[in-house]
């Protein structure tokens, strides 16, 4: 039928215009994608090289291997036989047509999402191009493996409300809230797990160790006390770079696929509720960070041999070659993990934009002893920030420990 | 001012008065007239200025000389592009495997990338010396030593067939 019409504009016009509800669905649709992006449902339902939507990405699990679903319009082998009703039951309760879902889908998050948005996203996806593909077996351990099990789980950490506005903020916070506690799902990786795997909801945002990185703490104290602003937030979200740093890992792949296509409206809004400032300050400067270098310590001479190539001699950073470290929020956080982390294990070469890339950071898991590790760690951390506590060789050891052998962030 | 000592290609170098923060290629080209290694990019991108760095265990590995500085050198035994070649009794100049297979294959043209190539695949065939591999495992170990390297000429497929004639053509390499 719509090649029938594209080939007679004259009757497509016509059509269009009798027909409201094609107007509609377009919109509804429109705004489902958008809405995809807010939830970066591409990134767990899209395998490397794999087409969109179908399923197919492994994740590595305490429990064994799990794969992620086929959510195209497939009849069979997709969500393209799921009613609306369907669709609501598998976001915000975790209840596929073929069983209860694994929490690696966030529900708990989803649990927030508006009728509207759903619905919406409900016609994005019932007009994503059907995959013929079918989707992979999991393989978990017991008792993992039996699907009764999450009727448990779910009453255990589930509790399905819908979102509630916070009475005393303005409009603008509460879409922020509402973003990103819900779509986003942010919480999911910046907050820490219980013994039963749900969000401890006593630790909201408060940062955890996730696949050998650290998601950090992005509650709002620990944002402020790092002097983040709408403008570095903004500039982190929209590129992965900003004055306070670069993202790796996970949340790089989350900017391109999600974050970046915020509208600006958005974008002020998810500022707003993250720094908590009820009347955003958009013309916030970053304040001046702590530069206190002392050239004549062992840790500055490592720093020189090794580091000032490509972050300069006082840590300035140079332009799409690596960035500061004056000011950088990872070497700022109070959990050295990043740090660590990165300087044993490196970071790939990131493409941020046309304009922004930066080069591979080698590791110095080889190269460096853990002595000389732990002095430079501890250089960068005094002369870059207030964290006062020293790395220890303990600490050393267990980051070591909860980083696969293969990771490049 | 700081000092700085090394071997490079077994010679004794320094103690050097130099700046800490002074490049290694800088100290290699400037100071030691050492021109075989190019710098390229500047960034620890295009591989061009790789050199070797022996190691005490007898392992030997890859270092980028552009975005490291003459510190991370100190104390270590060097390796650049000029101390493949031997030279006979004769005065006859022997090229090590890797530079003659490079030649036979026509692998390189303008030359800018040839002594980080060189380098990657110097310390390939000796790590696969200490630790031979399974003849299929051959072309992805040659793509992991060389991905990285760029070539402004795009001689991509020479580098890769020479070095993997080479291999296959020194059996004591794989099994």
């Amino acid at each position: 039928m719509k090649k029938f019409l594209s080939n007679h504009p004259l009757l497509m016009v016509v059509a269009l215009l009798v027909s409201p509800q094609l107007w509609a669905n377009d919109d509804a649709v429109k705004r489902g994608e958008y809405i995809a992006k807010l939830g970066d449902c591409s990134a767990c339902h899209t395998a490397p090289e794999g087409q969109a939507y179908a399923g197919g990405l492994k994740f590595a699990t305490p429990f064994g291997e799990l794969y992620s679903t086929n959510i195209t319009s497939h009849k069979d082998k997709g969500i393209g036989d799921y009613s609306l009703q369907d669709f609501k039951d598998a976001l915000r309760e975790g209840k596929g047509k073929h069983g209860r879902l694994y929490p690696a889908m966030p529900f708990t998050s989803y649990a927030l999402v508006s009728d509207q948005d759903i619905s919406d996203l409900y016609a994005y996806f019932m007009q994503v191009p059907a995959a013929d593909v079918d989707n992979k077996d999991n393989d978990l351990n017991f008792p993992a493996n039996f699907r009764f099990g999450l009727i448990f789980w779910s009453w255990l950490n589930h509790d399905p409300q819908p979102f509630k506005p916070i009475a005393n903020k303005p409009e603008a916070y509460n879409r922020g809230a509402y973003i990103v506690n819900g779509l986003g799902h942010c919480g999911e990786c910046h907050t820490t797990r219980t013994k039963t795997f749900g969000i401890d909801k006593d630790r909201i945002f408060m940062g955890q160790v996730i696949d050998g990185k650290y998601a950090p703490n992005i509650t709002a104290t620990e944002l402020n006390r790092q002097g983040w602003t709408y403008r570095s937030l903004n500039d982190l979200f929209r590129e992965g770079y900003s004055s306070k740093g670069t993202t790796f890992g996970g949340m790089f792949t989350l900017i391109s696929h999600s974050m970046q296509h915020l509208t600006e409206s958005d974008m002020k809004a998810v500022a707003s509720y993250l720094l908590d400032q009820a009347e955003l300050d958009v013309d916030a400067k970053t304040p001046q960070a702590k530069v206190s270098i002392d050239e004549t310590s062992p840790g500055y001479e490592l720093y020189e041999a090794h580091c000032a190539g490509c972050h300069g001699g006082q840590g300035q950073g140079v332009p799409n070659v690596a960035p500061a470290m004056v000011g950088n929020a990872t070497l700022d956080q109070n959990h050295p993990f990043n740090t660590v982390a990165v300087l044993l294990k490196g970071i790939e070469p990131q493409r941020y934009s046309y304009v922004r890339a930066f080069g591979e950071m080698p590791g110095y898991e080889t190269r460096l002893t853990d002595a000389q590790l732990l002095t430079l760690v501890n250089f960068l951390r005094e002369s870059f920030t207030e964290q006062s506590e020293p790395v220890t060789q303990q600490q050393l050891d267990d980051i070591r420990d909860q980083i696969p052998d293969n990771a490049a962030h | 001012m700081s000092t700085f000592s090394f071997t490079l290609n077994g010679e004794q170098i320094g103690p050097l008065e130099l700046d800490s923060d002074t490049a290694m290629i800088e100290v290699l080209h400037e100071y030691l007239n050492m021109t075989g290694t190019k710098f390229g990019c500047g960034i620890g991108v295009c591989r061009a200025c790789t050199v070797i760095v022996d190691n005490d265990d007898g392992t030997s590995e890859v270092m980028r000389s552009c975005i490291n500085n003459v510190g991370a050198f100190n104390g270590k035994k060097v390796r650049t592009v000029e101390g493949h070649a031997t030279t006979k009794a004769s005065g006859e100049v022997q090229l090590s495997p890797v530079q003659q297979a490079y030649i036979e294959g026509y692998a390189f043209q303008c030359g800018w990338c040839t002594s980080g190539m060189v380098n990657a695949a110097t310390v390939l065939i000796e790590q696969l010396r200490r630790e031979p591999i399974k003849k299929n495992q051959i072309e992805s170990r040659i793509e992991e030593a060389l991905e990285h390297h760029i070539c402004r000429c795009t001689g991509y497929k020479k580098y890769y067939e020479s070095l993997k004639k080479l291999i296959e053509e020194t059996e004591e390499l794989w099994t």
